[in-house]
């Protein structure tokens, strides 16, 4: 495939090091470490608490929250599950980081312990897909994310920037690999014989917070590299909880699957807005200054296929026999 | 004509602002299209093409692997430059694996409204998101007066800007790669595609689109073509995610402990 590095508006890519591969703005940097825990600039050690409670910010005309826009969150991407800044699996020298303390907390808020409460054979599962992410001596441990597949209800808010845009009955997100339709209405799921990488998802709004429910997992996307993962028997209920100061929300899933767990679990993820002074960082904000002289600026998201991974771990798995 | 015959018609005309020729097709009334909060066309829905455009834009009997089509190019033919018609022979013999619809890649710009599976557009006045259930990418057509971004870009399906002109959504799209196909008898575009659509409602429930397609490095002149896109009306109708570029590797990712552990 194509490699040509695009000539962009900004020379802030190059300056950060990054490549724009050709496959419409798949964002990939070399090496692949440099982008384990996104730039400085938009990463937090804490979740802030947002309560679930009443909206009191500016709303549609359809009655429904204005939350739209472009967002990140703001403690790293999917290296790590459980400790979302001590660093992936597939580090063959593992960076000094300093106390557990130091670092953003466990994304499984509940249990208190931060683990997720595997079965005793599931967590084996997971341990041996970390254990090869480095070198995937069978296809399996080749990450789907990196051959382009979508992340999956979840890892998808440990990825790159994304979109949130609106419409009456529904809630549309835009990432960076996949993009989910929630319909705010009491439709069934699809048959359950339909099974999904990023579900199907049927929402509503309670005051400032967006609950959804996705069905129809194939759970294919483990939920991180570190292996973790559930089966398609997962039920997945999404709380979405927006500070109506609009500048955050909080991500919370509680997963639901008696057949990889010993119990429910919530991950939690915390997620801030890009605005048109968040700095151009190509991990958080992948958004470009629209082209409109004379008026006020704005960003706008740029096209995101990825068909065709040629990213560092997709070359791993060119590589394996 | 008599005075009171006059008056019907002059009034008939200024409430309803069409032509008498357009008048005369009911079926067709313009005032009953949805439209937006802001007055314009609401395109909002579940939308496919019927017919066998993807299987070749130009006129075609049946073959082996396409039902027969009377073709969707205005003229017939895509005029295509000498060099690049000897490239679209090559394409079509090796159509069943060299068509990157085979791969389940982006479509891009027209083929994705026209490739065979249905589309969700979802509007607001600052733009007009489409999804395409094939292979499921995002394409977004801005219509808040900004431009195509500056320098070379290569999206898959292209950048798109549009206007109003009336009741038509005028949409002027480059940027493209030189990776897609127009359909899968192997015709084909450059990197120097420049893809001008018009998106009107025929009635309420259908979409008339026209696109013409311009590139100097492969076509003699820009030339057009044309569908109509039909409403899903099914209850309960939606899009199944489509990501049909894993197939090739779903198999590599069986849920871990394939159920042996219950």
């Amino acid at each position: 495939m194509n490699r040509r590095v695009s000539a962009l508006g900004s020379g802030l890519w190059a300056l950060a090091g990054f490549r724009l591969v050709a496959l419409g703005a798949a964002l990939w940097l070399g090496p692949a470490t440099a982008f384990a825990q996104g730039p400085a600039s938009f990463r937090e050690r804490t979740v802030p608490l947002i309560a679930s409670g009443e909206w009191t910010g500016a709303r549609l005309a359809d009655g429904q929250p204005d939350v739209q826009g472009h967002w990140s969150n703001t403690i790293g991407n999917h290296n790590n599950f459980t400790d979302p800044q001590g660093g992936g699996p597939d580090e063959e020298q593992p960076r000094a980081r300093g106390a557990r303390a130091d670092r953003a907390p466990s994304r499984v808020s509940d249990p208190p312990s931060g683990e997720v409460p595997f079965q005793p054979w599931a967590r084996a599962k997971a341990a041996e897909f970390a254990a090869h992410l480095s070198n995937p001596t069978r296809p399996e441990f080749v990450e789907p994310l990196a051959r382009c597949a979508p992340a999956g209800p979840t890892k998808s808010f440990m990825w790159h920037g994304y979109e949130i845009r609106q419409y009456p009955g529904y809630v549309l997100f835009l990432f960076d690999s996949g993009t989910r339709i929630v319909r705010l209405d009491d439709s069934p799921h699809l048959a359950a014989s339909i099974k999904l990488w990023n579900g199907d998802s049927r929402g509503y709004w309670e005051g400032n917070t967006l609950v959804v429910e996705v069905a129809n997992n194939n759970s294919k996307a483990r939920l991180a590299r570190t292996g973790e993962f559930a089966s398609e028997k997962v039920q997945i209920k999404e709380r979405y909880i927006f500070d109506p100061k609009g500048d955050r929300f909080t991500y919370e899933a509680v997963y639901t699957d008696p057949t990889v767990f010993t119990r429910p679990f919530t991950v939690t993820i915390p997620n801030k807005r890009i605005t048109l002074d968040t700095p151009q960082d190509g991990w958080n904000n992948v958004t470009f200054r629209a082209n409109r002289p004379g008026t006020d600026p704005i960003i706008e998201a740029w096209e995101r296929v990825c068909v065709e991974n040629n990213g560092p771990h997709g070359d791993v798995a060119a590589a394996a026999p | 004509m008599t005075r009171a015959l006059v008056l019907a018609s002059a009034i008939s005309f200024a409430v309803v602002l069409v032509s008498p020729a357009e008048r005369l097709t009911a079926q067709d009334d313009r005032s009953a299209i949805p439209r937006t909060s802001d007055g314009k066309p609401d395109f909002s829905g579940v939308w496919q093409t019927l017919g066998a455009a993807d299987y070749d834009l130009e006129p075609h009997g049946t073959r082996k692997d396409a039902p027969p089509g009377l073709g969707i190019v205005d003229g017939g033919a895509i005029p295509y430059q000498p060099a690049a018609l000897v490239q679209r022979h090559k394409n079509f013999a090796a159509r069943a694996t060299a068509d990157p619809r085979s791969k389940c890649f982006t479509l891009g710009t027209p083929r994705g409204i026209y490739g065979g599976e249905p589309l969700q557009i979802f509007q607001r006045p600052r733009d007009l998101t489409l999804v395409y259930q094939f292979g499921h990418p995002v394409r977004t057509i801005h219509t808040n007066g900004t431009r195509h971004p500056e320098g070379t870009l290569d999206f898959w399906l292209g950048d798109s800007r549009g206007t109003w002109e009336g009741d038509t959504l005028m949409v002027d799209v480059t940027q493209f790669n030189g990776e897609t196909w127009l359909d899968r008898s192997g015709n084909f575009h450059s990197d120097a595609l420049h893809v001008v659509e018009r998106w009107s409602f025929l009635d309420r429930n259908t979409i008339s689109y026209a696109a013409t397609l311009e590139d100097p490095k492969v076509y003699t002149r820009p030339w057009t073509l044309r569908v109509l896109l039909y409403r899903h009306r099914e209850p309960g109708f939606q899009l199944i995610e489509n990501y049909c570029y894993t197939l090739d590797y779903d198999e590599f990712y069986p849920v871990p402990g394939g159920g042996s552990h219950e």
